[in-house]
């Protein structure tokens, strides 16, 4: 399978950097899946959920805040404000994340549709890891 | 005697200095170990949107992208007035750092001047501040208590009057300088133009396998908001720098100072030495032509 270099980079320091097979990005004008050799475009992210495919076809969810990508034909930067990657050891680290992101999206955001919207995703990503 | 007593209390008094020097020293290495990581893990960050910044600011230069006319990517020939930002620690005993940045800060008002741009001061750091003010040079703004504690809200608000007054067109440039960390030993002085977007060090020729398509219909509003984070974390990244340099800086100052006292001390020894033995000397004689007189 072919990936492509992803890097998810935050003013505190790098949350993820490795390979990816694919990723689904919030953009602005709404949401697009980025596969390898994709064509070289930088766009505004919004509130919402970066999904990542990794390498073993595992889904690493991160929830961002505000961001810019750009993308070319190997590699994909995202660079965001605040983010939380929700992930973790156990139920109770989980958790924790889950809050984190929550804050997160409600500190920023002041519709309440972008709010119930993520709020849903970040669910049923949660739901996929317990 | 009393020469005697006169060196013991100088050997006291500088032995003192040296413990709280050395204290000071220890200090400033274990703040400078947590600014540093501080600083290196938003570098990548700031190199990344720098990186970003400059690629579409080349595009637009380069290819004459059409229909884009953020201020920010126009070079301007002739700058009536700059806003100049710069970053100072708020507390001394740092050797030279402090003083480098307001030298720096003086030779780019003095350069601007010769071009009769006018130039707005925006201090943060107390001890710039209290250089201009001695000096009567105004200050637009003056913070305190932010260069010691980097905060992103708190240096967001403060760039932000700088960004307005540039969209509005009352000023035509904004400058950061400050005092960067390099290594342990040596800090980086930098003088950055912020806006408009600087892209002096790159070249057109180099841009031509880059891909990036730029539209000018939608891209006013991403670029805006591009500009805007860029700024305010070039801001940000500025004040995340100084404090590292400030802390290898004291370290450094301390660690010459401590060192200094400690020949100090050794010198007076000698000297405490050299007068004890006299007075054994004087004292002996007078015992001895006692004696002799006796005879």
């Amino acid at each position: 399978m072919e990936t492509l270099k992803l890097e998810v980079i935050t003013p505190s320091g790098a949350i993820y950097d490795g390979l990816a097979l694919s990723v689904t990005l919030p953009g602005d004008e709404g949401e697009f899946g980025v596969l390898p050799h994709h064509a070289t475009l930088t766009t505004l992210l919004k509130t919402g959920v970066i999904d990542i495919e990794k390498e073993d076809k595992t889904v690493e969810s991160v929830v961002v805040n505000w961001g810019v990508v750009q993308v070319d034909e190997a590699k994909v930067v995202v660079l965001v404000d605040g983010a939380v990657a929700i992930r973790g050891e156990n139920e109770s680290d989980i958790a924790q994340a889950l809050d984190e992101a929550k804050t997160l999206i409600h500190d920023i955001s002041d519709s309440n549709i972008a709010i119930a919207s993520v709020s849903a995703k970040l669910e049923s990503a949660a739901q996929k890891l317990f | 005697m009393a020469n005697l007593k006169e060196i013991q209390r100088q050997i006291k008094s500088v032995s003192n200095t040296q413990k709280t020097t050395r204290a000071m020293k220890l200090v400033s290495t274990a703040k400078l170990r947590r600014a540093q990581e501080l600083a290196s893990r938003s570098r990548l960050f700031a190199e990344k949107t720098n990186q970003v910044i400059a690629e579409i600011a080349l595009r637009i230069k380069c290819q004459k992208v059409g229909g884009i006319e953020s201020r920010a990517f126009v070079e301007i020939d002739t700058p009536q007035m700059v806003d100049i930002i710069f970053v100072t620690a708020d507390k001394g005993l740092c050797g030279g750092f402090n003083m480098q940045t307001i030298k720096a800060v003086r030779k780019l008002m003095d350069e601007l001047k010769e071009k009769k741009t006018k130039v707005r001061l925006r201090g943060v750091g107390k001890k710039g501040i209290e250089f201009f003010k001695y000096n009567e040079i105004e200050l637009m703004d003056a913070v305190r208590d932010l260069s010691s504690a980097p905060d992103m809200q708190r240096s967001a608000e403060f760039i932000r009057t700088s960004i307005e007054d540039f969209y509005d067109g009352k000023i035509d440039g904004v400058y950061i300088v400050y005092n960067g960390y390099l290594n342990a030993l040596t800090q980086k002085l930098h003088v950055e133009r912020v806006l408009p977007i600087n892209v002096d060090g790159y070249d057109c020729d180099e841009d031509k396998e880059s891909m990036l398509e730029i539209e000018a219909e939608d891209n006013e509003k991403m670029l805006n908001s591009l500009i805007e984070k860029y700024v305010e974390y070039n801001m940000y990244y500025a004040l995340i720098d100084s404090v590292a340099a400030e802390h290898s800086a004291r370290m450094q100052a301390m660690d010459a100072a401590t060192n200094n006292a400690k020949e100090m001390v050794k010198t007076l020894n000698v000297k405490f030495n050299k007068a004890r033995q006299e007075s054994i000397t004087t004292e002996l004689i007078e015992i001895i032509s006692g004696v002799e007189s006796m005879k």
